[in-house]
C-alpha cells in the first residue's frame, strides 16, 4: 500500500465522525442486548398464560399444557433465553401466537407500512414545523407569531390519537376529502412487493394511479401523527432562533442592512438548527411507538398496531421481536441524527484536524 | 407570511390532485365490505373466534349445516348419516370439488379430522372423544367414538373439510412424516370446497374473497362477487366509513351508542342469536356464596329489566332478550320465552334471611373483564341492586389474561365473574357441560366451582342418551335444577347486533325463519344479496 493512500485511510478511520459512528454502533449493540434481556423477562412476568390466551377460551387443559411444552414455558427463564439467542442467531424469532406465522414474516410485512407512515409524518414535521418556527421567530411578538405559538402549543399538548379522530371527523366525516381506512383504495390492485413501501413500489411499477391513491390515503394518518412533532419543531426552532437573534453577528448583519429574509434563513436559522435537530430526531423515532393509535384509527396495517395486539395477547415471541425491531430503528435514527449534527456542526467535524 | 401561504396553497392543491387522481372508476362487480376483530385465522383447524368462523363457513364446508329457522341439522357435504352405538357413518356427496379442482372424498374427511386432533388448537376438543376415523369407501366415512356422545353429529359443524392432496403438496418443515401438517401453507392459503375463494389474506388487515364459480351448490347472482373482511376497525372509523358509503356491515362489537347513531342515520340493524347468554357466575366455594340461599338472594335482587334496557339499541332491537333460565330460549330444554326472569325483592329478602351468613360480615367482589367495557355497567348495576339488600360489594376490573389465570384456583376466583358463553355447535351440551360439570371446574367458563351430583347426572344423561325426547327431558330437568341452586345469575340471552348499509340484504340475519342459530353462520356470503352495483 502506498503511503499517501495509507495516510488517507488512517485519516478517515481516525476522523471524529467515524469514531463517533463506531462508538454509537458499539453502544447500540449493548443497548439491544440489554433490551432483549429486559423485554424477554418482562414479557414472561406479566400476568396471564400465553398458551391459554393463544388457544382461546375453549381450549382444554391438555391443549394448553401441550402448547406450554412446545414454547418451553415450563423451563427456567435463562434456558428459554439461551434458546431464543440460539434461534435469533439463525434469523428465527419463533412463531407468533397471534397470527400463527413466523414473527420475521409478520415484521417483514408490517414494518414497511409503519416506516412509510413515520417517514411521511417526519417530512410533514420538518416541512411544516421548521418553516413555522422560522416565521414565528422572524415576526416575533406580532400576530403571526402569536397564532403560530398557540397552534404549536395545541399540537404539542393533544396526543396523536386525538388529532387522528379530529382530523377524521373534519376531513372525512363532515368534509369527505380523504379516505380513512387502509393504504390504498379497495378497487386498485396492490403493486408487486419490492421494497414493501407502497409509495415506492407503485412508482417502481409505474402505476401512478396506485401512487396517487397511496399518497391520498397516507395524508391524514401521517398528519395526525406529525402534528405533535410539528408543534414541537416550530416551538424549538422559534426559541433557538430568537436566542440567536440576540447574538452580535445578527445585530451586525442588521446594521449593515442585510434583508430580513436572508438574516432569518441563513444567519439565524442554521445555528439554531442543531439543538432542534436533536429533538426532531428523537421525535421522529418516538413516532414509531406513538403510531399505534393512529394506525388503529386509520386501520393502517403497521407494526405498531401489531405490537399492541401482541402485547395484549401476551404473544411472547412477537413482543420480543417487535420491541427489538423498534429499538433498533430508534437507535439507527439516533445515529443518523448524531451524524447529521456532526456534519452540520463544524466544531465536531473539524475537531480532530487540529 | 409568504412561505406559510405558499405551503398551505401547495397542500390544498396537492390534496385536490390526489383526490382526483385516486378516484377509482365505477366497478362492474359487487363488493361487500365488513369488519371483525383481528386477527383473521385462515387455518380452519385453528378457528375459534367470530372472524375465524366467518372465514371457515365461507371458504370451507362441513358435512352438515344447521337447519334454517328450526332446530336440527341438514345434509351438506354429507348426503345422509346414521349412528350405530359408538359408530357414526356419513355418506358423502360425489359431486363436490375443492377450489383446487381436486375431487372431495372420504380420505379428505379422515385427513381433516386427524389434522385437527394432531394440531390440538381451536375447537379440536370437540373431537377428543373420537377414537378412530376411517374411509369405508370413496364416499363413506366412519367415526368410532370412545364413549357415547349424543350430539356428535352437531360437532361436525366445526369440522371443515380440507383438501388433503393440496395440503400434502405443501407440507412445511416439522417433526415426523407430516411435517407441519400444512400449517404454514394454510395460514395464508385456502384448501376448501367453499363458496368463496381467498384472493389475499393479511391476518391483521383484511381477507379478500371472491365467489367460487365452481361451487357445488348454486350461488345466487345477487351474492357479492368480492368480499373484503377487514380486521380491527375502530368504532369511529366504522361509523365514518358507513356514513361515506364505504362499508357495508359492522362487527357486533360496536358500542350500543354507535349502533344507535348509525341506526338513526339510516343503517339497518341485523341480528344473530347464536345460542348463548350473559352469565353472572358466583363462586360457590367462597363464603357467603357457598350458601345457596345467599346466591338465591342475589339472583332475585338482580334487576333483569334494567339489564335489558342497558343493552337496547333501539325500541325494537337489543343486544339481548330476557333470559328464562340457564338454557337460552330456542335451545333444547329451554323454558318458553314467556317465562322471563324478573326481579323479586321480597323473595330476595326471604332468601337472605334464610342464609346462614350475616351480610354485614362480607364484601362481595364483583369482577369485570377489562376488555369488555359493558361489564362495568353491569357491575355497577349489581352493586346498586345488592346494596338494596344491605350487601356491600366492591368492583374489580380484571384483564382477561389475569382472570383466566386466577380462576384456576377457587380461593383466587372472585365472588362474582361476568361472562358471555355460547354453544359452539348450537347444542346445549357445548354450552352447559363446560360450565357446570364438576370435573370441569376452574376454567374460565366455570368459575362457579359447582359440585352438584344431580347436575352432573343430568349433564351425563344429555350427553349419552341419543333419544331426542329423552335429552330434552334431561335438559329441562337440568335447567330447573340450575335455577333452584342458582350457581349463576342468568342475565340475558345474548343476541349479536350489526349495523349495515342498505346496499346489502342478509336474510339469515334479518328473517328469523332463515336464521341458523349458530354464531357466524349468518355470514354465509352466498346467501346475501347486494342491492346494486357499486
Amino acid at each position: 500500500m502506498h503511503l499517501p493512500h495509507f495516510l488517507r485511510v488512517t485519516r478517515i478511520i481516525m476522523s471524529p465522525v467515524v469514531q463517533l459512528l463506531v462508538k454509537r454502533l458499539s453502544i447500540s449493540i449493548i443497548v439491544l442486548i440489554g433490551v432483549s434481556m429486559l423485554i424477554f423477562t418482562i414479557a414472561r412476568i406479566i400476568p396471564g398464560d400465553p398458551a391459554r390466551i393463544a388457544l382461546g377460551p375453549n381450549a382444554t387443559a391438555e391443549q394448553v399444557a401441550n402448547l406450554r411444552d412446545k414454547l418451553h414455558l415450563d423451563e427456567p427463564i435463562y434456558i428459554q433465553y439461551a434458546k431464543f439467542v440460539s434461534d435469533f442467531a439463525h434469523g428465527d424469532l419463533g412463531i407468533s401466537l397471534y397470527t400463527n406465522r413466523p414473527v420475521t414474516t409478520d415484521i417483514a410485512q408490517f414494518l414497511p407500512a409503519t416506516l412509510e407512515l413515520v417517514f411521511v409524518a417526519g417530512i410533514f414535521m420538518i416541512g411544516f414545523g421548521i418553516p413555522l418556527g422560522i416565521l414565528s421567530a422572524r415576526y416575533r411578538g406580532r400576530v403571526a407569531d402569536n397564532i403560530i405559538r398557540v397552534v404549536s402549543l395545541l399540537g404539542v399538548s393533544a396526543p396523536s390519537f386525538v388529532w387522528a379522530v379530529i382530523l377524521m371527523l373534519l376531513f372525512a366525516f363532515f368534509l369527505p376529502l380523504f379516505p380513512i381506512a387502509g393504504q390504498i383504495s379497495d378497487t386498485l390492485p396492490v403493486p408487486p412487493r419490492i421494497t414493501g413501501f407502497l409509495l415506492i413500489d407503485s412508482l417502481l411499477a409505474g402505476d401512478f394511479k396506485v401512487f396517487a391513491s397511496a399518497a391520498h390515503h397516507i395524508v391524514l394518518p401521517a398528519f395526525a401523527l406529525a402534528l405533535s412533532g410539528i408543534g414541537q419543531a416550530a416551538r424549538l426552532t422559534r426559541a433557538n432562533m430568537v436566542e440567536t437573534y440576540d447574538k452580535p453577528y445578527i445585530e451586525m448583519a442588521q446594521s449593515y442592512g442585510f434583508p430580513e429574509k436572508r438574516i432569518a434563513n441563513r444567519y439565524a436559522f442554521r445555528p439554531s438548527l442543531i439543538p432542534s435537530l436533536t429533538i426532531i430526531g428523537l421525535d421522529f423515532a418516538a413516532m414509531l411507538g406513538n403510531a399505534f393509535l393512529v394506525e388503529a384509527v386509520y386501520a393502517w396495517p403497521g407494526l405498531s398496531r401489531y405490537g399492541v395486539q401482541v402485547i395484549l395477547r401476551k404473544d411472547l415471541n412477537a413482543i420480543v421481536g417487535t420491541v427489538l425491531v423498534i429499538s433498533a430503528t430508534f437507535l439507527v435514527v439516533n445515529i443518523i441524527v448524531d451524524l447529521l449534527i456532526a456534519f452540520i456542526n463544524p466544531r465536531i467535524r473539524y475537531a480532530g484536524r487540529s | 407570511m409568504n412561505i406559510f401561504a405558499k405551503t398551505i396553497a401547495a397542500a390544498c392543491v396537492s390534496a385536490s390532485i390526489l383526490a382526483l387522481a385516486a378516484a377509482a372508476p365505477a366497478q362492474a362487480e359487487t363488493v361487500l365490505r365488513l369488519d371483525e376483530v383481528a386477527v383473521g385465522e385462515l387455518d380452519p383447524a385453528k378457528a375459534s373466534d367470530y372472524a375465524d368462523s366467518i372465514l371457515m363457513f365461507n371458504v370451507y364446508d362441513t358435512l352438515v349445516l344447521p337447519a334454517q329457522g328450526a332446530p336440527g341439522l341438514v345434509p351438506h357435504l354429507a348426503k345422509s348419516w346414521s349412528a350405530d352405538g359408538n359408530n357414526h357413518i356419513f355418506n358423502l356427496r360425489d359431486d363436490v370439488k375443492f377450489q383446487s379442482g381436486n375431487p372431495m372424498s372420504a380420505d379428505d374427511v379422515v385427513f381433516s379430522l386427524q389434522r385437527m386432533q394432531e394440531l390440538g388448537s381451536g375447537l379440536s376438543y370437540l373431537f377428543a372423544n373420537v377414537e378412530s376415523v376411517e374411509a369405508v369407501d370413496e364416499h363413506t366415512v366412519m367415526f368410532v367414538l370412545k364413549e357415547p356422545y349424543a350430539p356428535f353429529v352437531s360437532s361436525m359443524l366445526r369440522l371443515p373439510i380440507v383438501d388433503k392432496k393440496l395440503v400434502m403438496e405443501n407440507l412445511g418443515a416439522g417433526d415426523g412424516e407430516m411435517g407441519d401438517w400444512g400449517q404454514a401453507y394454510l395460514s395464508g392459503n385456502a384448501a376448501g370446497t367453499g363458496a368463496y375463494k381467498v384472493s389475499s389474506h393479511n391476518p391483521q388487515q383484511e381477507t379478500v374473497m371472491a365467489k367460487n364459480a365452481d361451487y357445488f351448490l348454486d350461488i345466487q347472482d345477487a351474492a357479492p362477487d368480492t368480499v373484503r373482511l377487514r380486521y380491527g376497525l375502530e368504532p369511529a372509523t366504522v361509523r365514518t366509513l358507513i356514513a361515506q358509503g364505504e362499508h357495508d356491515i359492522s362487527s357486533q362489537w360496536l358500542p350500543p351508542e354507535v349502533l344507535k347513531a348509525l341506526s338513526k342515520d339510516g343503517a339497518q340493524l341485523l341480528t344473530e342469536s347464536g345460542g348463548g347468554g350473559f352469565y353472572v357466575k358466583m363462586n360457590t366455594t367462597k363464603a357467603p356464596l357457598d350458601d345457596m340461599e345467599c346466591r338465591l338472594a342475589l339472583s332475585n335482587a338482580f334487576d333483569y329489566g334494567s339489564a335489558i334496557k342497558m343493552i337496547a339499541v333501539t325500541d325494537d332491537v337489543s343486544q339481548g332478550s330476557p333470559a328464562t333460565g340457564a338454557i337460552p330460549v330456542g335451545m333444547l330444554g329451554a323454558n318458553p320465552s314467556t317465562d322471563d326472569l324478573a326481579r323479586d325483592m321480597d323473595a330476595a329478602k326471604r332468601h337472605l334471611e334464610a342464609c346462614r351468613y350475616n351480610p354485614d360480615d362480607f364484601n362481595i367482589e364483583i369482577s369485570w373483564i377489562a376488555e369488555v367495557p359493558l361489564e362495568e355497567r353491569f357491575a355497577l348495576l349489581m352493586q346498586a341492586n345488592f346494596n338494596e339488600l344491605g350487601i356491600k360489594s366492591e368492583i374489580k376490573k380484571m384483564p382477561w389474561a389475569l382472570f383466566a389465570e386466577q380462576v384456576s384456583k377457587p380461593e383466587n376466583t372472585p365472588h362474582i365473574s361476568q361472562l358471555f358463553v355460547n354453544a359452539v355447535t348450537g347444542d346445549p351440551d357445548t354450552l352447559l357441560y363446560g360450565m357446570y360439570d364438576s370435573k370441569n371446574a376452574g376454567t374460565w367458563q366455570s368459575p362457579e366451582y359447582l359440585n352438584d351430583a344431580d347436575v352432573d347426572d343430568l349433564l351425563e344423561e344429555g350427553r349419552v342418551n341419543t333419544d331426542v325426547a329423552a335429552r330434552e327431558k334431561a335438559y329441562k330437568a337440568l335447567n330447573a335444577r340450575l335455577m333452584a341452586i342458582a350457581p349463576t345469575i342468568y342475565g340475558y340471552d345474548r343476541q349479536s347486533v350489526f349495523a349495515a348499509s342498505d346496499r346489502v340484504k342478509v336474510p339469515a340475519l334479518s328473517d328469523p325463519s332463515k336464521a341458523f342459530g349458530l354464531d357466524g353462520m349468518g355470514f354465509s356470503f352466498r346467501l346475501m344479496e347486494m342491492q346494486d352495483k357499486s
